[in-house]
Formats: C-alpha cells, structure tokens, sequence
C-alpha cells in the first residue's frame, strides 16, 4: 500500500453525501490488539445470536450530530412555546372535562417511567452492540427517549398543578399495584440481553404495537382539547418513526445474518407480541371507557392498526424470511370484543386504590358502547352497568372487597375469559419447583412455561400486600404507603377534581357573562 | 406602560410534583428538575437481568462511587434534553462557520508540514479515541444510578460523537473533500508507536466495567490531550502561523470547559456526601492518582512525537508531565 499525498491534492472527487455521512460514522470501529474481542463486547453470544457482518447493518437515518441537533432543538423550541402559550392561557379549562385527564394520569404513571428505562437500554445496547452503525442508532434513540420521559413531563406537570393524580407518579410506579404491568413488562425487556431488548422494545413495542399503544392517547388528546399533549405527540412523530424503522431494520438485519437467528427471533415475537399485547388492555378500557370524547372503539383501533396494518402488511412481508405471525394472535382477535369492558369494570371497581377515578358510563356513553359492540356489550356488559345505575341511585356505588388475584405473568388481574367463551373465566396453573403459579391466559402461560426462572420472581403486588410489604395491613395505610392524596382515587363524580371543574367552569361562564349583560343594561 | 390582560385567575392545588416539593418546598420548579430528580425507579424490580444475576435492573453497586442520595449531584448546566440539543446545534453550528472560512481562504493548505502532520498522524487519529469515549460514557448512563447521573453520561456520550465528527471534518477538509487522510488516520491509529499506548489505554478503558472508575481514566487522558492540543497548541498555532489550527481548536477547548462542569460537579457531590464522602475521597485519591499516571505514560509518547514534528521548542513533553502534577494533585490533595 503506497501514501500518494500528491495526487490527491490536484484532482479531487468529493464525497457523495452517502459516503460523507458513512466516512463520518462508520471508519470509528478498530479490531482491538489490547483486550480480546469478546472481552470488549461480553454480552454478544449468550442469546444464541450469530452476527457474522456488523457492517451489513444499514443506517435507516443518515443524520449526522449537527443536523440532528439542529432539527431536535428546532421541535422542541416550538413545543415548548404551545406549552408556555397553553400554561399563561388557563388552556386546561378549555378541555372537554376534567374526567378526561384520567387517561392522562395512567400515562405519566405508567408510560414517562418506561420512556426512562428505555433511555437506560438503549444506552446498553449503545454500549455492548459491536457495530458503530447500530450503536450510533441506539445513542440516538436513547436521548430521544430522556426527550420523550421530558416533555411528556413538561406537558402534563401544568395539570398536576390544578388536577389530581399525577402528583407522585415515580413513587406509584414503584409501589402501585396496577403499575406492575408497564413495570414488569418493561423490566422484563430491561433485563433481557441486547438482542431481545432490540427485538422486545425496539420491534415489537415500538414498531408491532406502537400505534395500538400510544397513538391512541395522542389521539384521545386531540379529540379532548389537549392541545399540549397533542402537540407532543406530534412532536415525538418523527421521533417515532426513526425508532420504528430502527425496530423494522434490527429484525431484519437479524434474519439476514443466519439461518439460525429466524427460529430465535420468532420465539421472541411470540413471547413478545402477547406480553406488549397484554399491555395494551390499560389502553383499552381508555379508549372505550375514560375519554368523554370518543376517537374509535377499542376494537376499531385493532382491526385498523393490528390486523390490517401488521397481520395484513408487515408479516406478510416477514414471511419472506421464514417468520410467521405471533403465536396467540388468535386468541388477542377473539378478545377484542371483550377486553375493554373486562378491564375497565375491574379498575371501576378497584378505583379506590388508584391514581385515577373511575364512573360509571353515562346513557349516552352504554349506547355508544353498543353500538361499537354489537355483538358482546348488551349481552354482557350493559345489564352489569344498567344495575350498577341502580345501586348508584340507591347511594351505593360498588367498590369490590379484597384484592384481586394477579397474573404471574402480565400482572394484569385475572379477570379474562377464555377465548371464544365470553363466560368462561380463564385460569391457568403451571408448577415449578413444587410451587403452582397463576396465569391469566394461553399465551401468559406459555411465556411462564418457557421461562419459570424468571417469571417466579416476579413482585406481585396483591402478595406483597398481604405479606404486610406495602405499608400496613388495611386499605389507608396501603394508599399511604403508595403516596396517594385525598382526591387521588375513587369515584369521579364527585371527587376533588369534579367539584374543581364545575367550580371553574361555572367562574369562566360567569366570566363570559358578565360583559353580556352590562352590554345589555 | 403595561396593559392589563384580563384573565382567569385559578388558584392551583399545589405548584409542582410531591417528589420536587419533598426536596424543595411546594414552589414551582425548573424544568430540569422536574424532567430530572427521581425519574428512575429504585425499588421492587421484577427479575435479575440475565446478563449479571447478581445485580438488580439499576442497581448502585455497579460503581465503587457512590452518592447516598443520588440526587445531591445535579448538573450546573441544568442540561434537559432541549437546553442541551440546542447548546450543540449552536456548537456544530460554529465549528460549520468556522470550517468554512478555513476551506474559503484554503488555510489547511497553508499549513507547514509539521503542522500538517500533527493533523494527520496525531489528531485526526483521536476520532477513534472519541468513538471509544462513545462507549465509556454509554456504559455509565446504562449504568449509573439515578437520572442525573445517567442523562449527563448520554449527553457526554453524544457529544463524544460530534467530536469525532468534528475531527473527521477537519480530515474530510484537509483531504480536500476526500476520506483518505480518515483512512490514513486509523492507519495510525492502529499501528503508529506514537499512538499505541494510548490505544491500549483506550481498549482497557472500554472494558473497565466498573463506570465511576472508566470515567476517572477517561477524564485523565481528557485532561492531558485537551489541554495539550487546543490550549498549549492553540497558542502555539497563533503564535506560529497556524490559523487553521486554532480555528478548529477552540471548538474542541470549547467543548472541553463545558464538559468539565458535570464531571467536576459529580466529584465535587462524591466528595460533599455526608456518609460516603470519605470513602468516596479515598478512592477518588487512589484510582484518579492512578489514572492520571496511567493516562500520562499513554500521552507521553505520544507528545514526544509532537515535539518531533513541531521541534523541541513545543514542550508537549513537559506540558503534559505538570498537567498531570496538577491534576494528579487535585485527585489526592497533594501538593503538585
């Protein structure tokens, strides 16, 4: 190899932006002479992985620091502007009603934390993968998710001042009990090798589930008055689509790098599509029950963003590399009818140990619903709400007694049926090491099984109650113990924010009066 | 003279988040603080990763470093990610304007030949030493504990890859819009004696799993090459008709005084802890002592080739020797 300074400084050929943006990210890599190899990148091989070319990896974004800086902090100064512009405005009396942010306490509560944690693996996977094109794109998407955890704080911390709930959301994360789904769910991924992660959040999280996931929220904001967090969700748009291109690269770079990772990945997919899927029953009863302005049914939303948009296109495309759609599938598509009713007649009835209020739907609200249901909510769940009306005009609305048994698995309360038996409760037993474990369904079952190691070790809220971990052995001291305030849980009507609202509004139509009437006099 | 909006006056429930107002007082808070103190979760993690069972997801035992209230360290810059976006894009936007004007008035061309190779041999080569800085600081914010600590590493890390675009710029530029002096550089990077050391330095840094401990190596070798290059010389570029030199430099010196403000503040908080405060100390003395000895037999050979190409007069040698006194000093309380 000969050095020839001369020649190049006469004629030179200038790089092409592709190969601009390759010399400034990819050359960084050297062979390590000093450590072996496998000492630099020690978590690589675990997994049963087999990478032969970290060079195949393609950048889906060829940004550079400077262009990424430039664009990002052009987002956020005009972000922040709507969230100042919407603080100095009293904008949340401008809000369909205060009932409304209820979906917004779940999501600082159980989605910012994640968004935290996610900043944490990717920085792992920034860390330990052995290709600087992944890497970059992993360091990338880990600041963008410190921005995500950020301004969804920002946004939704102008509510907290007026509005229950959301005061102590990293404390509920921690210790309340229907926060062990994200929390588990996410911890799950957090501690699984760089491969799994990439494939639990990076693809089925960010990419398989996300428009079932978080879109609805945005959404629901939107069609709210929420101009902040809709403005935020726009925000974080193209964000998203980075990381979801990401996800859609990661697996199939993994597919093409051996034969042997297809059969790998697919138990990944499998496991991972119902344990996100499972998350996605909290968003559920959201979108039918907690918006008093609807965007779409539940099931709507399925059909639209799973079934067609991923049963129908992405895996027929994933097919090419031998991957089949996820196993349960069916099950998740028999339950669409279904799951928001169960999920949210439970949080109505478990409402008094939460961070939100529930109430029950109005006349209004049960027609839509049957309307959206036709098949399953008047013949299972409306006569449930028409006698609650009952009890509620006999001034005794129901709360349940006890707690409820959880899922080993997904945490969520074992309130599913099985597939195809609307009435058929669904309860699963495996044993491991002389102990039996509970799961809510097939596929939770089925994720225990592969792994009971794991999932035995699991901080079940309900256990942890009763072995007397959660502050004391009755309900105040329990809600003490999880930094709950007066106003915090219950029934909606009639709660500190209820009253605040009718308050509120009642001085801003007086407000709105006022000018009227002496322009009258 | 003001005029008066009329507006709705609400009084509100409480003025910031109950975690803030436990540390603060019920006021309103910056939003560094509210997108920072307390945002990581710290207990009942469901499973043990697969990769180290003996640990938890976070865990502080992943450093010898540690901060009884982890919070007690904050960044003075109060870096939130969109302070922090900005701050760059206003960086790399003048080391852009700065690099233009280098390539209108073709000053790397105008470069002598020692400068020149000072360039090719020696800095551009320390792209890869930034690469390597990527995955210190990646290591620290995976595992780190608490949120300050872990966004200040991100940060740190990200900005390590915009040094190493920054130095490949300047190597684009110098190869006249080429990557050849970028191929050349990991040429030297690899096998030049200059440089060997401080490789070696860097490949057992990246591997130090221990991330308080990394980053003291780390900042050893920072302290030495930054001040060697962008301030001792920078005035040696100004003083000896350089101005390409210099104009690429005070980004880099720039960055370095930035990047200084969190990590002396993280020391400063091992330091000040009420209860590990001592330990913290001692072992700062020991393994900073040790890093700053380590980083400077990496750096020497490596400043004895900058006395080659520039001559004798430049000192580098001796620069880096009483640097490494100071800093040596600072760690263990010493005198110099």
């Amino acid at each position: 190899m000969t050095l020839a300074p001369e020649k190049k400084s006469k004629k030179t050929k200038k790089l092409s932006m592709k190969a601009r943006y390759e010399a400034l990210t990819r050359g960084l890599d050297w062979e390590p002479s000093y450590v072996a190899k496998d000492e630099m990148f020690p978590h690589l091989d675990y997994e049963g992985i087999k990478i032969h070319d970290w060079a195949a990896w393609e950048d889906p974004f060829r940004l550079t620091i400077d262009s990424y800086c430039k664009y990002q902090a052009e987002k956020d100064k005009r972000l922040y502007a709507v969230l100042d512009g919407f603080a100095q405005g009293q904008g949340h009396l401008s809000l369909t009603d205060a009932s409304y942010l209820n979906a917004m306490k779940v999501f600082i509560q159980g989605v910012t934390p994640l968004e935290y944690g996610a900043h944490r693996h990717f920085a792992y996977l920034a860390r330990h993968f052995a290709g600087p094109g992944p890497r970059f794109a992993a360091l990338c998407q880990s600041i963008d998710e410190i921005r995500h955890m950020q301004t969804e704080i920002h946004t939704l911390s102008n509510y907290n001042k007026y509005y229950s709930g959301m005061h102590n959301w990293p404390e509920n994360f921690d210790r309340v009990w229907y926060l062990s789904v994200p929390k588990s769910f996410f911890e799950d991924a957090l501690s699984c090798g760089p491969f799994e992660f990439l494939i639990a959040v990076g693809f089925s999280f960010e990419y398989l589930l996300t428009n079932l996931l978080f879109v609805p929220f945005m959404s629901g904001a939107s069609f709210n008055g929420d101009l902040p967090t809709m403005t935020f969700g726009f925000s974080a748009q193209s964000d998203e689509s980075r990381h979801m291109t990401l996800g859609l690269e990661a697996i199939k770079f993994l597919l093409e790098q051996d034969e042997a990772n297809v059969e790998i990945v697919q138990g990944w997919i499998d496991k991972w599509f119902w344990r996100s899927y499972r998350v996605t029953a909290l968003v559920a009863q959201m979108l039918d029950y907690m918006l008093p302005r609807k965007v779409m049914s539940w099931k709507e939303s399925f059909e639209l963003y799973f079934e067609e948009q991923m049963l129908g296109g992405l895996f027929e495309d994933l097919a090419f590399y031998g991957i089949k759609p996820p196993r349960h599938v069916e099950d998740a598509i028999k339950e669409k009818e279904l799951l928001s009713h169960q999920v949210y007649w439970t949080l109505y009835q478990f409402s008094f140990a939460a961070g939100f209020t529930t109430t029950a739907p109005t006349d209004e609200h049960l027609d839509w619903l049957s309307q959206a249901y036709p098949d399953t909510f008047d013949k299972y769940y409306r006569p449930l709400w028409e006698k609650e009306k009952k009890n509620i005009e006999n001034g005794g609305r129901h709360f349940a007694r006890g707690l409820p048994q959880l899922c080993q698995v997904c945490q969520v309360p074992m309130l599913f049926t099985e597939p195809g038996e609307p009435s058929v409760l669904a309860q699963h037993e495996s044993e491991f090491e002389g102990e039996i474990y509970h799961t809510c369904s097939n596929g939770c079952q089925w994720i225990f099984d592969r792994e009971p190691e794991k999932y035995r070790q699991a901080w079940l809220p309900v256990h942890q109650i009763l072995q007397g971990n959660c502050g004391g052995p009755t309900v105040p001291d329990v809600l003490e113990w999880y930094g709950l305030q007066d106003g915090d849980a219950g029934e909606y009507i009639g709660s500190r924010d209820h009253k605040n609202w009718v308050a509120w509004q009642g001085e801003a139509a007086a407000d709105t009066a006022a000018p009227t009437e002496k322009a009258g006099a | 003279m003001q005029y008066e909006l009329k507006t709705q006056v609400i009084e509100p429930q409480r003025h910031t988040f109950t975690h803030i107002a436990k540390r603060y007082g019920d006021k309103p808070a910056s939003r560094y603080l509210e997108g920072t103190i307390d945002v990581q979760a710290k207990e009942h993690f469901h499973y043990r990763p697969t990769w180290d069972p003996t640990r938890e997801i976070f865990d502080d035992s992943y450093s010898i470093f540690r901060l009884t209230d982890a919070y007690s360290f904050l960044d003075p810059r109060q870096f939130y990610y969109a302070p922090y976006v900005t701050a760059r894009a206003a960086h790399h936007e003048a080391f852009a304007t700065s690099l233009k004007y280098i390539e209108d008035r073709g000053l790397l061309e105008r470069l002598s030949d020692g400068w020149k190779g000072v360039l090719t041999e020696l800095v551009i080569p320390l792209r890869h030493l930034e690469s390597a800085g990527q995955l210190i600081l990646c290591n620290m914010a995976r595992f780190g504990w608490g949120a300050s600590i872990t966004q200040a590493a991100a940060y740190s890390g990200f900005d390590r890859v915009g040094n190493a675009q920054v130095l490949s710029r300047a190597g684009i530029a110098l190869g006249g819009g080429t990557a050849d002096l970028l191929t050349e550089a990991k040429q030297h990077w690899m096998d030049d004696a200059a440089l060997q050391p401080l490789r070696k330095f860097a490949e057992e840094t990246i591997v130090e799993a221990d991330w308080g401990v990394a980053l003291l190596q780390l900042d050893a070798v920072d302290h030495l090459l930054y001040d060697l290059l962008y301030q001792h010389l920078d005035d040696e570029a100004v003083n000896n008709g350089a101005p390409a030199y210099s104009l690429i430099s005070q980004h880099m010196s720039s960055w370095f005084d930035d990047n200084r403000k969190w990590i002396d503040a993280l020391y400063k908080a091992w330091r000040a802890d009420p209860e590990l405060g001592e330990t913290n100390a001692a072992m700062l003395a020991e393994h900073g002592g040790a890093a700053v000895d380590a980083a400077l037999a990496a750096v020497t050979p490596f400043a004895a080739r900058i006395d080659e190409l520039l001559g004798a007069e430049v000192n580098a040698v001796d620069r880096i020797t009483t640097k490494a006194a100071e800093v040596r000093a600072a760690y263990t309380g010493e005198q110099a």
